[in-house]
């Protein structure tokens, strides 16, 4: 019986996973999965800070930067993400929500001199951007499009920085990078009971990029940091595809190895900082992300049938520019305070909204503390709020209506330098 | 310090938490220009739940009449009544068989294969042994499997449908006349299927098609009585019939030949100009007119119904040495007398539509849409045996799915004609055929 072609099928899997997950967690942090919160304050000042010198967390937003760090630091943070996304059904008016868990990424940097001052630093960076899991609640009207995303990924990167002179720093790092991806979905075949089938793809993926930076400290007040994040594919070459239907149906949808992949795009920032005063600094950021790498999702399972097809779904993201903005204010000698917003637009076009990624142009807010303890230890501490709402009609799905998410994400760092 | 910018932090980390899910602003369907207070749903089995050749509890569940008349009663409907089978029941075909299912069933050649069986030799024949009428609870679900708009005022239909008769409130009364007892203020009638199914399921042997005339009669007559107390109504085309599963599962090309059998059809059918060739070949079907034999091979687009018994063309050269009867096929003709009939019918039903103010579902549209294909809510629909996921293994009667689909177009129609706003179900919620 040639039964089962199933379109939903076309729709998922480790790229979409992948995106999803850097998509919907990163709801709280930025446009699409354009990860600027990898450092605390930063992250309280609207998520710029490229132009920054301050910490470890250079190494992410600009290697060229971490050149002009005095110290030795190690730094870490975690940043907990709570995003609940609310789907309203057009035809029906239905409502479903997810049930996200709390994600929980962290940052971890090591930056390292070899003399006191030199000009030569070695930097070592782990950061998980990609980390959170999107869980549909029971039954919602998109199950066969997706029921539950989770990824966990890991950004592992050794770095270089050299500053060449007193007004300009260059730094280079390589990025590995590793994950886990889990994507589960129901399939429209129903068991005698009733419940429906559901298919399950798992696996592991890896990708290699570098990460760029130029600091040029054009006066003493201002400072402009350029950097280049590469492209990173993730190859997912060894996913497990798990099929859990009616005995009658096993044949056409058999248990096996898929391959898929995903385009993590290239970013490319200009940042600006300026001192006005003791008090007083402020950060600019302007983001472009060329989002436009992600065009299709494809999937290659190692067995086909007629209910299993090998699938390429378009999803046509456009390139996008998002602004950062913020300042922070030290209200006494060793206590600071952030804040900061931005807006970015959104990569995902009319008619390619998912559920894994009800992305849309957004405006956030942040604000956020920092405290020094002494000579060697600082607190830093955000917080990150934005709301999104994007309706659509979905071209693959015909998923007809409106995403509503709120995130906040909160974080806390803790620095040693020495 | 420390400790206080933690707190500060903490309290304003739980304020915003607090603030962190995305509020649902509900909104109210209003029924606008219409009074939904009493509602009837006029049709046949495609109407009132019929599926799997069977009315079953669970079937009129999923009814169109029904899934219209809950969300209805979200815009103020009251109490809608279904001539329910008792839940224990296996439910019954209008000639006394059991429900389909999709089983194993090991065919002449001992191939065990997915395919519908029914799940008893008999089907619930004591459904038909008692008229469960209530005065106080009048129905409002009048789709009745095999009924006719022609049967509508026939005051001696429930001697002829078991179905009727087993709810009619009087054996002399008409359904019309059961309808309006319950003076309806809405109404929908989902009528004709049945007026063109015989003829179709016959493979054009019983020419009984009405007139255009006689039933735009009945038609027009029907929605003057109904529309006589100023209720406002919702009325559906007939859907082109050729297009159920059917009517297209069984492929006229389907005849595979080997080599051996190949050769000995080919002597013995090219003296009378039909040639074989190894692979996939037309079937042989009777024609009375196509040469002195009165046989010919079918042709594209000609249509075999799944009336056909495979096992006699399996392993007893039905279809090959001994040619398919034409009750077992639609020509090219017949199809053509099928369809002309269905448009010439839709005219009249849509031209009564716009004559009495009344909305207006084109199902001909819908099932046209189902053959093409579309994707619901990530659900691929089609109108393909089992596979489409529309339509029960009857091949005729849509599944719940397939009613709740139809159920949004009604409802569209609805909020469209008299500018309600109902909200329409989520058909991926309604089931489809089990698979063991």
């Amino acid at each position: 019986m040639k039964y089962f072609i199933i379109y939903s099928m076309k729709q998922i899997y480790s790229f979409y996973l992948f995106l999803g997950l850097f998509l919907i967690p990163n709801v709280s942090y930025s446009q699409g999965f354009q990860v600027n919160f990898q450092g605390q304050k930063q992250q309280a000042m609207g998520c710029a800070g490229t132009a920054l010198q301050t910490d470890g967390a250079s190494l992410f937003f600009n290697p060229g930067a971490s050149a002009f760090v005095k110290e030795n630091s190690v730094n870490i943070a975690t940043t907990p993400i709570f995003a609940n996304v609310m789907y309203v059904d057009s035809a029906t008016n239905d409502v479903y929500r997810t049930e996200n868990p709390v994600g929980t990424p962290f940052s971890a940097y090591g930056l390292f001199q070899l003399k006191e001052d030199g000009k030569l630093k070695l930097g070592i960076a782990a950061y998980t951007p990609f980390g959170s899991t999107v869980q549909w609640e029971k039954n919602w009207i998109g199950r066969f499009a997706i029921t539950r995303l989770e990824l966990k990924a890991i950004f592992i990167q050794p770095t270089i920085s050299y500053r060449i002179s007193d007004k300009i720093g260059v730094g280079a790092g390589f990025v590995y990078s590793t994950g886990n991806v889990n994507l589960q979905k129901d399939i429209p075949v129903q068991f005698e009971d009733g419940s429906f089938a559901k298919a399950e793809l798992a696996g592991k993926a890896q990708g290699f990029g570098y990460n760029l930076g130029v600091q040029i400290n054009a006066t003493d007040k201002l400072g402009i940091g350029l950097n280049f994040r590469s492209k990173v594919q993730m190859n997912l070459n060894d996913g497990e595809a798990t099929f859990t239907v009616p005995s009658g149906l096993d044949p056409n949808f058999p248990d096996g190895k898929f391959v898929g992949g995903l385009p993590l795009p290239q970013v490319t920032t200009l940042g600006l900082s300026y001192k006005l005063n003791d008090k007083w600094a402020f950060v600019l950021d302007i983001n472009h992300v060329a989002w436009k790498a992600y065009d299709t999702l494809a999937f290659d399972y190692e067995l086909n049938t007629a209910s299993l097809l090998d699938t390429k779904s378009p999803r046509n993201y456009k390139n996008i520019v998002a602004f950062r903005t913020g300042a922070s204010y030290k209200v006494m000698k060793n206590l600071e305070v952030r804040f900061g917003g931005g807006y970015g637009l959104t990569p995902v076009q009319d008619g390619y909204v998912t559920p894994e990624t009800p992305d849309g142009n957004r405006a956030y807010g942040t604000f956020g503390l920092g405290y020094e303890l002494g000579k060697h230890f600082a607190i830093d501490a955000s917080c990150y709020y934005t709301q999104i709402t994007r309706a659509d009609i979905n071209q693959e799905t015909n998923l007809s209506g409106t995403f509503t998410t709120k995130a906040i994400a909160a974080g806390i760092g803790f620095i040693y330098k020495w | 310090m420390t400790k206080n910018i933690l707190s500060i932090f903490t309290l304003s980390l739980l304020v915003v938490l607090t603030a962190c899910k995305p509020k649902y602003e509900a909104t109210t369907p209003v029924q606008g220009e219409m009074n939904p207070t009493r509602f009837v749903m006029i049709g046949s089995g495609h109407a009132g739940g019929y599926m799997d050749d069977a009315l079953t509890y669970e079937g009129q569940t999923n009814s169109v009449a029904n899934i219209i008349a809950e969300q209805l009663k979200t815009i103020g409907s009251g109490a809608f009544n279904q001539p329910y089978v008792s839940q224990s029941s296996m439910g019954v075909s209008l000639f006394g068989l059991s429900p389909f299912k999709l089983g194993y069933k090991t065919d002449c050649k001992n191939v065990t294969s997915l395919s519908p069986v029914r799940i008893a030799a008999s089907g619930d024949l004591a459904v038909f042994n008692s008229n469960i009428y209530t005065a106080s609870n009048k129905f409002g679900n009048f789709g009745i499997p095999g009924m006719k708009l022609l049967d509508v005022s026939n005051t001696a239909f429930a001697n002829v449908n078991p179905f009727f008769n087993r709810m009619t409130s009087s054996t002399v009364a008409s359904v019309l006349d059961n309808v309006m007892g319950v003076n309806p203020t809405f109404f929908s009638i989902f009528l004709g299927i049945e007026d063109v199914m015989d003829y179709a399921k016959s493979g054009g042997k019983n020419n009984n098609l009405p007139s255009t005339a006689t039933f735009e009669i009945a038609y027009n007559n029907l929605v003057q009585v109904l529309t006589a107390n100023g209720a406002k109504g919702v009325v559906a085309t007939i859907p082109d019939v050729t297009k159920m599963p059917y009517f297209t599962t069984i492929p006229w090309n389907g005849l595979n030949l080997d080599s051996a059998s190949n050769e000995t059809l080919n002597n013995i059918y090219n003296p009378l100009n039909f040639f074989f060739e190894i692979g996939s070949n037309p079937f042989m079907i009777e024609d009375p007119a196509a040469n002195d034999f009165g046989v010919r091979q079918i042709l594209e687009g000609e249509l075999l119904l799944l009336s056909v018994p495979l096992d006699s063309v399996k392993c007893n050269q039905m279809g090959v040495l001994f040619p398919l009867r034409t009750e077992f096929i639609l020509t090219l003709a017949e199809i053509s007398t099928l369809k002309n009939q269905i448009a010439a019918y839709n005219t009249i039903i849509k031209t009564i539509a716009t004559q009495n103010n009344l909305a207006l579902v084109e199902t001909d549209k819908f099932a046209e849409n189902l053959k093409d294909g579309f994707i619901y809510n990530g659900i691929t629909m089609s109108a393909k045996f089992v596979s489409g996921g529309a339509y029960s293994l009857d091949g005729i009667h849509y599944n719940s799915k397939g009613n709740a689909l139809l159920a949004n177009e009604f409802i569209k129609a609805i909020n469209k004609k008299y500018k309600s706003t109902i909200h329409q179900v989520n058909a991926g919620n309604y089931g489809a055929t089990l698979f063991p």
